[in-house]
């Protein structure tokens, strides 16, 4: 199990690596001068070697990308050029609704999708099962930007339950917050939700369909005890994997959502940042939001050697 | 992952034929009115969908001479939509053309040319995938200004290393067929036995992903357009039109229903086309979408 979580751990910082790169080369190199796209098509060529200059833009490329990554595992995500605030104090404070947004979604999703999912894989000749199957794959079609729309004309604009948009501090209504998160979770959640069901259909039919529950089976247990003792565990294999994989689309999810609810959450001040050119900040948070990702993906990697003997065994 | 032993193929029928059936027929049907209304688009339009006309903002839906009436502009919403979907053909296509070239190239290099290729395609592929596609299309909206060209970019960089995952897996699967070592025994060299053999036997595995990842592309860029960071006017995305709408919706809601209907309806005729062709194309892929 050590060497399975070395052999993780060194993957993990090598993706990081990469991506940082990746991501660096991108920027500086697809866009070409930083100071010049900061400034604007009007600027001068003096106000662009000022700005490259006082930034440190001028330097050799190896020097800013060292520089920039020492800074940013320093937590120093580097400044705006227009209004010169830390990147750090601007992330976290937005942090405080992404995060609860981001993870109650995936949750609500995940509660969605596996009763759903194994209702419908015990149940499929049933109408109910079938049912399930068919909002799965519509539900998969719906841009949860859209999800959002209609959930807030129904609940916010036809019945004002709920408000359409909009954010009030954490510490200054705690009720107030709650409220203006319920429809963006929503949405997310159910969107979420309908691809992960199909997952965890196929994934328990597969499992459903092993000896290994045939055998349970003929010992005379019902399938639901069959798929609870001795099917779980392998369904929550393929499971997992998928919830990785998911993370990717929550984010995106996630930052569209925040547009629909007009939410000042992480994805609105980077969007902000793209539309003002503000390059640096641009390239520090999405940077912060890979890591995320990629550590998400470390955790399910683990998980998977913890449930899975044969994968943290394999050479 | 790949460690997991596969399972035998089910013996039981997932899902009532007739559901089957009829979804690979409602596929076909939408995908097919969706390429032909598009195809019309460039030829034929109600109106101008870009000219505004105050006069006439807000119809609603069956005015006379506004099929589904107009945006608050007096723009045609109908004219719009059918411009919308010749954007989302081009743009999801376009995506899933460029990830499926480059997915089936690299693909099929990891499976054939050896350990160090495919661990170093493989893991590339892997840390490409914990990138979000809207990430990428962020930074090159910010870098290379965004457009039509830049979401096909940032979609083919999302799709990519999952078009190479599931063409190396196929691939590695053809390669362990006899016909394959008969191949290597009368010595063929690996281009040609890459071209000749496994290609026709993975054509099945490209042609469906390329339906799906077709689907998640239009998916994906009405999302781009919505948040204003994808295609932009004169081009028109149904995404486009959902946040013109959105800022009108107390307003006029039909405007927030018709480029919504219009994105579920194809992505789903999508979708439903994709899964039906796996079934008839692939059977031993079949299992995992259910």
């Amino acid at each position: 199990m050590t060497l399975y979580i070395v052999r993780k751990l060194a993957f993990f910082l090598l993706a990081v690596f990469a991506a940082s790169i990746a991501i660096f080369l991108l920027i500086r190199g697809a866009g070409g001068n930083v100071a010049a796209i900061i400034l604007g098509k009007d600027a001068t060529a003096d106000a662009i070697n000022a700005l490259a200059q006082q930034y440190g833009l001028d330097r050799p490329m190896v020097v800013q990308y060292f520089d920039w990554i020492g800074n940013i595992f320093r937590g120093d995500l580097g400044r705006s050029f227009r209004t010169n605030e830390a990147v750090t104090d601007l992330v976290v404070s937005r942090l405080s609704i992404s995060i609860p947004l981001c993870v109650s979604g995936l949750l609500l999703g995940l509660l969605i999708a596996i009763p759903a999912g194994t209702y419908s894989a015990l149940n499929s000749d049933k109408p109910l099962g079938a049912l399930i199957t068919i909002l799965s794959q519509v539900g998969i079609a719906v841009p949860v930007f859209w999800a959002g729309i209609l959930l807030s004309l129904l609940f916010g604009v036809r019945l004002g339950w709920l408000p359409t948009g909009g954010w009030t501090n954490w510490s200054a209504d705690f009720w107030g917050a709650v409220r203006s998160l319920v429809l963006p979770i929503i949405s997310l959640g159910l969107i979420l939700g309908a691809s992960l069901t199909r997952y965890v259909r196929s994934a328990v039919l597969d499992v459903m369909n092993q000896d290994y529950v045939r055998t349970a089976r003929a010992t005379g247990m019902t399938r639901m005890e069959a798929l609870l003792q001795v099917g779980l565990r392998n369904a929550a294999l393929p499971i997992a994997t998928v919830v990785g994989l998911q993370i990717a689309e929550l984010i995106g999810g996630t930052v569209i959502i925040e547009t629909v609810f007009s939410l000042p959450g992480l994805s609105r001040m980077i969007l902000a940042n793209v539309a003002a050119r503000e390059v640096i900040v641009v390239q520090s948070t999405v940077m912060l939001i890979i890591i995320f990702v990629m550590f998400i993906n470390l955790i399910v990697d683990l998980l998977y050697g913890v449930l899975d003997p044969r994968v943290r065994l394999a050479r | 992952m790949s460690a997991i032993a596969t399972n035998k193929p089910a013996k039981s029928r997932r899902r009532p034929r007739w559901l089957s059936n009829t979804a690979l027929l409602l596929g076909i049907v939408i995908s097919v009115a969706f390429l032909a209304i598009a195809l019309l688009s460039a030829f034929y339009l109600p109106h101008n969908p870009n000219v505004p006309r105050i006069p006439d903002r807000l119809l609603p839906a069956g005015s006379p001479g506004y099929v589904l009436g107009t945006d608050v502009l007096g723009r045609d919403i109908l004219s719009q939509l059918m411009v919308g979907a010749r954007t989302s053909l081009l743009v999801g296509a376009g995506g899933a053309l460029i990830s499926l070239i480059i997915g089936t190239v690299a693909g099929l290099s990891a499976a054939a040319f050896g350990r160090i290729a495919d661990e170093t395609i493989s893991r590339g592929a892997d840390i490409l995938l914990s990138i979000p596609g809207i990430v990428t299309a962020l930074v090159l909206a910010a870098t290379i200004g965004s457009g039509a060209l830049t979401t096909v970019l940032a979609l083919s960089a999302f799709f990519t290393p999952s078009f190479t995952r599931v063409i190396r897996s196929a691939a590695m699967s053809v390669l362990q067929e006899d016909f394959i070592t008969a191949a290597r025994l009368y010595g063929r060299p690996t281009w040609f036995i890459l071209l000749r053999h496994i290609l026709p036997n993975v054509a099945g595995v490209i042609i469906v992903q390329f339906t799906l990842f077709f689907a998640a592309g239009i998916l994906t860029e009405a999302g781009l357009s919505y948040l204003g960071v994808g295609v932009t006017r004169p081009s028109i995305s149904w995404g486009m039109m959902l946040n013109e709408a959105q800022q009108q919706v107390g307003i006029s809601s039909p405007l927030a229903m018709w480029p919504g209907l219009a994105i579920v309806t194809v992505v789903l005729g999508l979708n439903l086309l994709g899964d039906g062709l796996r079934d008839v194309l692939d059977p031993r892929l079949s299992r995992r979408g259910a």
